[in-house]
C-alpha cells in the first residue's frame, strides 16, 4: 500500500509552483493476488500490484490528459507537462464547465486488515477445500480465490482539495462440473471472513449433482425464476447501456422515451449508493466528487440516469459523483435493488410451469430501446413444474428487452446479495420472478 | 542481458525455481477521441514493469513489479516463488519442468514491427485535424446525434528471457482508427461504423495505416447510410435464408465460432469457470468435419499489419503458420508449451500475455479464413435470395462455441441476383459446426482483408488481447435470420 500521507505528498509536489491553470490527478493503486484452479488443481497462481496517476490539466474550456505508473517526481511531473501540452493543442469545448470545485466526501470504512494481508497459503488452502469437496463429488471444479487492495486518491488544485479512500476485496467464485453438467457460486464482498468457502463449495456442487442429464426444451415465452446471479446480469447491463447521463444526452440510452414513466413493475425500486457499507462503497468519483445516492428506478417509474460533471453542467444539475474513470461517461457502479417479502422457494413454489435460471453468459446488447439482450443460460437451467423444480434442460439461448421483463417483475425475493466484479462494479441483488422471458434457441 | 532480468532469473532459481521466465515490458500509448465536435480525449499512456513466472514442483506462481531495480525484480521473482511453492502444496506431487513443457526454448534475436511512419513521431495537430474532418462530415447529416472519431497508437517494447538460455527482445507497433455515426428518430436508434464496428480498425503497423483508411471520405457515408436506416424495413423474422456475410463481420465470427474454441486451454478445461471450455475436444482432432470443403482457416503470426503478429510469442516461440481447419476438418490447435505438451505435441507459439504484470495464457494470433475463388459480385449474381450483411452490431456465443446469434448494422436484400433495399435491425444464429459446413462459397483474394480486433477478453485476472482475423465474404446457406423480435 502506498498509504494516504504519501500519496498526498506524490500528487501535490507534482503539481506544485506549475501554474498550468487547474489540474487534478486521479490515482488508482490495486494490489491483488488471485488463486485460479481448474480440474481440482492450481493452475495459475499470480500476484500483482500498480498504481497508475491519471493527469488533467484544464484551462479556457479546454483539457488535456496524461496517465502514467512512473510515480517518481521526474516521471510525474513529465505527465503533468504532457498533459498541459495536449491541453493547448485541444480546441475550446464550450460545454466544458471546468474542473469541479472543492467538496468533501464522507468517509466511509471498507478497509479489512486481514484481507489485505491474506497470503498464497491461505488461498491455497481456501481452493484446497473447494477441489477437495469436488473431487468427492466426483466432480471437476474450476474458479478463483481472491484477495487484494485498492487505492483511490485525487488531488485537485480547485480548492486544493484531496480526497482517498482505501478498501480491500475478497471474491471467491466456483463451476462445478460433471461431463453433461455445471453448477456455479459466487461469493464476496470487501470482507474474506465473510465468504463461506463450504457453503458455497456446496452450492455449486449441488447444481451440477442436480442438473446430470439435461434434456431439450422447445424455445419460447416462459415464466423465470432468476436467481441473484442472473438479476446481477440485468442490472449490469442496464448500467451500462443507459444509467449513465452520456448516452441519455446522446439519444442511445434505454431511458430515452421513458424518464418519469413507468416503464417496470411498481415492485421494482433501483438506486446507486457508493456510502453503503452492504456494497462495496467508493465514497467518491474520479473527478473527487462525493457519490450522492441516486435513485435511478423508484416503484416501476424511471427517475434519471447518474451524472458526472460535464453532463451534470449540460442538463443543468450538480455532478452526483459518477465519473468511474478518468474517461469516459458517468456510470452506475454501486447498484442496489429493493428485495421483495417472499423466500426464492416461495417465488418457485408460485410458478405452476416455468423455468428456473442461475445465471446468464455471454449477455450482449441486441438493441438499445428497452435494453434488448442476448445471451444464453448457464450452470444451472431447470424445469419449474407445479411448484417445483424438476428436469434440468441444456442452456437457452434468450433475446430479451431487460426492461420489458421488469415490467413483468412479479414478486422479488426477500434477500439480496452482493454481486462483486473484478472491475469494482456491485450489484446488490435479490431473485426475481418474472411473468415472462422469450427464449429464442437451445444449445447442443 | 539487462541486469534487472539477471536479477529475477538468479532469485528464482535460487529460491529453487526449476523454470522460471522474465518479461519486462515498457507500453507507451496514445489515444485521441473526438466526440460531437469536441475533443473528448486526448492521452499519452505509459506503463513500465517486469513479470516474473516460476514453475516449482510441477505448480506455477507468478508475480510482476513497477520497481524497475534490482530490489525490485528480487522481490518479485521471490514473489513468484513462494506462490509457486503454496500451488505445489495443495496440489500435491507434480511433473518435472522437462516433462511439463517439452524441450528447451532458447531462442535469441530481436525483432520490431515493420512501419511507414512512426506515429510517435507524427505532430498531434495532425492526428486532431484528421479526426476533426471525419467529424465534420458526419455533422452535416442532421439526424445524427452522437458521432465519434478515433485513433491510437501503440508502440511496446518487451524483452524475453528464461532460465533455458532464451534472451528475445520486440518492438511492436499498433495502429488504428475509426469513425462511427448514431442517428435517432422515428422511435428508433441506428449506428453506423466505418471501417468496422467496435470503434476502430486496428493493425501492426504505423501511422499511413489510418491514413489509408480515409476517414473522411468515408464518414459522410455512413452517416447518411445511419439516418437511412431509421426509416429501413425490418429484417425478416424468423426464417432460414441465404447469407452473403461482409469480410468484417466474417471476421468476427471466425474470432467467436473458431479463434476460441481451438485454444487448446480451453478444451483442456482450464477456462471452464469463465471464458468456458469447447466443443472441438483433443479426441476430435483430425477427426472431425468443422465445415465444408471451402472452409480453411490458420494460425499465422507472421500475417503483415496482424495484431498477432510478432517474433516470438510470451514463452520464446518463433512466430509461425499452421492450419486449425483444413478441407473443412479439424486439424490443429492454439497450443502453448504445457498445453501441447500434454498431447505430445510442440507448441505452435500462442502464448501471450497482455501486460508486463498478467501471465502468458493461449490466445488467438492471426486466425485467418483462406480466401476462396468467386468475386463478390459473381456471388451476388449467383444467389436468388438472401441477404447480405455488414458490419458486427451484437455477438454472443454459449460456453462451449456451439450456439452463437450476432447481429450486424446493416443488412441489404439480395433478390434475384442483385442487392436490394436496406434491412435493419439484422441478426442471424445457429450452431457452429451446422454453420460452416453450409459454407459453399468464399470470395478471392482481391476481396481479403484482415481485421483487428483489439478487445478479446479472456482470464482472471482478466486480459484483453489483440488479435486479427482475416476474411474474404462467403456465402452461408440456409442461415436462421430475424431473431430478435
Amino acid at each position: 500500500m502506498l498509504g494516504p500521507d504519501h500519496i498526498r505528498s506524490l500528487l501535490r509536489d507534482a503539481l506544485r509552483n506549475l501554474h498550468l491553470g487547474d489540474a487534478d490527478i486521479y490515482l488508482t493503486a490495486t494490489t491483488q493476488a488471485l488463486t485460479r484452479f481448474a480440474n481440482n488443481r492450481i493452475h495459475q497462481n499470480v500476484y500483482h500490484d500498480d498504481a497508475v496517476a491519471h493527469i488533467r490539466v484544464a484551462y479556457q474550456k479546454r483539457q488535456g490528459r496524461a496517465v502514467t505508473n512512473n510515480l517518481s517526481f521526474d516521471g510525474l511531473r513529465a505527465a503533468v507537462l504532457q498533459a498541459r501540452e495536449h491541453a493547448g493543442l485541444m480546441p475550446e469545448d464550450p460545454d466544458f464547465p471546468g474542473l469541479p470545485s472543492a467538496s468533501q466526501a464522507a468517509s466511509v470504512h471498507a478497509y479489512d486488515e486481514a484481507t489485505a494481508n491474506a497470503g498464497p497459503e491461505h488461498r491455497a488452502a481456501i481452493v484446497g477445500t473447494v477441489c477437495r469437496k469436488a473431487a468427492d463429488a466426483r466432480l471437476e471444479a474450476a474458479g478463483f480465490y481472491r484477495t487484494g487492495v485498492t487505492e483511490l486518491a485525487v488531488f485537485s488544485t480547485r480548492g486544493p482539495r484531496y480526497s482517498y479512500h482505501a478498501g480491500t476485496f475478497a471474491g471467491l467464485l466456483i463451476t462445478a462440473r460433471s461431463e453433461d453438467s455445471a453448477g456455479w457460486s459466487k461469493g464476496g464482498g470487501w470482507r474474506m471472513g465473510e465468504i463461506d468457502a463450504e457453503a458455497l463449495a456446496d452450492e455449486a456442487i449441488g447444481k451440477a449433482v442436480r442438473g446430470r442429464n439435461p434434456q431439450d426444451l422447445e424455445p419460447g415465452d416462459y415464466p423465470v425464476v432468476l436467481e441473484h446471479y442472473a438479476v446481477d446480469d440485468m442490472l449490469e447491463a442496464l448500467s451500462f447501456y443507459g444509467m449513465g447521463a452520456q448516452m441519455v444526452q446522446d439519444g442511445r440510452s434505454w431511458m430515452c422515451g421513458a424518464l418519469g414513466q413507468p416503464a417496470m413493475s411498481p415492485l421494482v425500486s433501483i438506486w446507486d449508493d457508493g456510502l453503503d457499507p452492504a456494497g462495496w462503497p467508493v465514497p467518491f468519483d474520479a473527478e473527487g466528487v462525493p457519490r450522492s445516492r441516486v435513485e435511478i428506478v423508484a416503484d416501476g417509474v424511471v427517475q434519471g440516469p447518474v451524472h458526472n460533471s460535464y453532463t451534470a453542467a449540460k442538463a443543468g444539475l450538480a455532478s452526483t459523483g459518477h465519473q468511474r474513470g478518468a474517461t469516459g461517461g458517468p456510470t452506475a457502479t454501486n447498484l442496489f435493488m429493493r428485495p421483495g417479502i417472499r423466500s426464492t422457494e416461495q417465488l418457485i413454489a408460485s410458478v405452476d410451469k416455468g423455468l428456473y435460471i442461475t445465471r446468464f453468459y455471454y449477455t450482449r446488447l441486441a438493441h438499445n430501446r428497452g435494453c434488448v439482450m442476448t445471451g444464453m443460460t448457464r450452470d444451472g437451467t431447470f424445469v419449474i413444474e407445479n411448484g417445483e423444480l424438476t428436469t434440468p434442460v441444456k442452456n437457452l439461448r434468450f433475446t430479451q428487452s431487460y426492461v420489458d421483463a421488469l415490467a413483468g417483475c412479479q414478486a422479488l425475493s426477500d434477500t439480496a446479495h452482493l454481486n462483486l466484479n473484478e472491475a469494482g462494479v456491485a450489484m446488490h441483488v435479490p431473485a426475481a420472478l418474472l411473468e415472462s422471458w422469450r427464449f429464442t434457441g437451445q444449445t447442443v | 542481458m539487462d541486469p534487472i532480468i539477471a536479477t529475477a532469473l538468479n532469485t528464482a532459481r535460487a529460491r529453487g525455481a526449476e523454470y522460471a521466465d522474465v518479461r519486462l515490458v515498457s507500453n507507451r500509448e496514445q489515444r485521441i477521441v473526438v466526440r460531437n465536435g469536441v475533443m473528448e480525449t486526448m492521452t499519452a499512456d505509459e506503463s513500465v514493469g517486469l513479470g516474473v513466472r516460476a514453475l516449482y514442483n510441477g505448480a506455477w506462481g507468478f508475480a510482476s513489479t513497477r520497481e524497475l531495480a534490482n530490489a525490485g525484480a528480487d522481490q518479485a521473482a521471490g514473489q513468484a516463488v513462494q506462490i509457486a511453492r503454496a500451488s505445489a502444496g495443495q496440489n500435491g506431487a507434480g511433473l518435472t519442468a522437462a516433462r511439463l513443457l517439452g524441450g528447451p526454448v532458447a531462442s535469441r534475436g530481436s525483432y520490431t514491427t515493420p512501419i511507414g511512419i512512426d506515429p510517435f513521431t507524427v505532430a498531434l495537430g495532425d492526428k486532431l485535424a484528421l479526426l476533426l474532418a471525419a467529424d465534420t462530415e458526419m455533422a452535416a447529416v442532421p439526424q445524427v446525434s452522437a458521432r465519434m472519431a478515433n485513433v491510437v497508437f501503440i508502440r511496446e517494447e518487451r524483452t524475453f528471457a528464461n532460465t533455458e538460455g532464451a534472451r528475445v527482445s520486440q518492438t511492436i507497433y499498433e495502429a488504428g482508427g475509426g469513425v462511427q455515426a448514431t442517428a435517432v428518430g422515428n422511435g428508433e436508434t441506428q449506428r453506423r461504423s466505418y471501417p468496422q464496428s467496435h470503434g476502430r480498425q486496428q493493425g501492426c503497423a504505423g501511422w499511413e495505416y489510418v491514413v489509408e483508411m480515409d476517414l473522411a471520405g468515408n464518414a459522410r457515408r455512413i452517416a447518411e447510410e445511419a439516418a437511412e436506416l431509421l426509416t429501413a424495413e425490418p429484417c425478416p423474422v424468423g426464417i432460414t435464408t441465404d447469407l452473403i456475410i461482409d469480410s468484417s463481420q466474417l471476421a468476427l465470427q471466425i474470432h467467436e465460432s473458431c479463434g476460441h474454441a481451438v485454444e487448446l486451454d480451453r478444451a483442456l478445461g482450464d477456462e471452464a469457470a469463465f471464458a468456458g471450455t469447447s466443443f472441438l475436444t483433443p479426441d476430435l482432432l483430425n477427426d472431425f468435419r468443422y465445415g465444408s470443403e471451402q472452409v480453411n482457416i490458420t494460425a499465422d503470426s507472421t500475417s503483415a499489419t496482424g495484431l498477432g503478429t510478432f517474433g516470438w510469442d510470451d514463452e520464446g516461440l518463433p512466430a509461425q503458420s499452421t492450419d486449425i481447419i483444413r478441407d473443412g476438418q479439424f486439424v490443429g490447435y492454439l497450443m502453448s508449451r504445457e498445453s501441447a505438451t500434454r498431447l505430445g505435441l510442440p507448441s505452435n507459439g500462442c502464448m501471450r500475455a497482455s501486460s508486463w504484470n498478467r501471465i502468458p495464457l493461449i490466445r488467438m494470433t492471426n486466425v485467418s479464413l483462406e480466401p476462396g475463388e468467386w468475386t463478390l459480385d459473381d456471388l451476388i449474381a449467383d444467389t436468388d435470395d438472401g441477404i447480405y450483411l455488414e458490419t458486427n452490431r451484437s455477438w454472443s456465443i454459449d460456453d462451449r462455441r456451439y450456439n452463437f446469434q450476432f447481429g450486424t448494422e446493416v443488412g441489404r436484400e439480395i433478390k434475384n441476383g442483385k442487392l436490394g433495399r436496406l434491412l435493419r435491425n439484422p441478426t442471424y444464429t445457429g450452431i457452429t459446426p451446422e454453420f460452416w459446413r453450409s459454407c459453399d462459397a468464399v470470395c478471392g483474394p482481391e476481396h481479403w482483408t484482415l481485421w483487428g480486433t483489439p478487445r478479446c477478453g479472456k482470464g482472471q485476472p482478466g486480459q484483453i488481447a489483440h488479435t486479427s482475423h482475416g476474411t474474404s465474404p462467403a456465402r452461408f446457406r440456409n442461415v436462421r435470420v430475424g431473431v430478435m423480435h
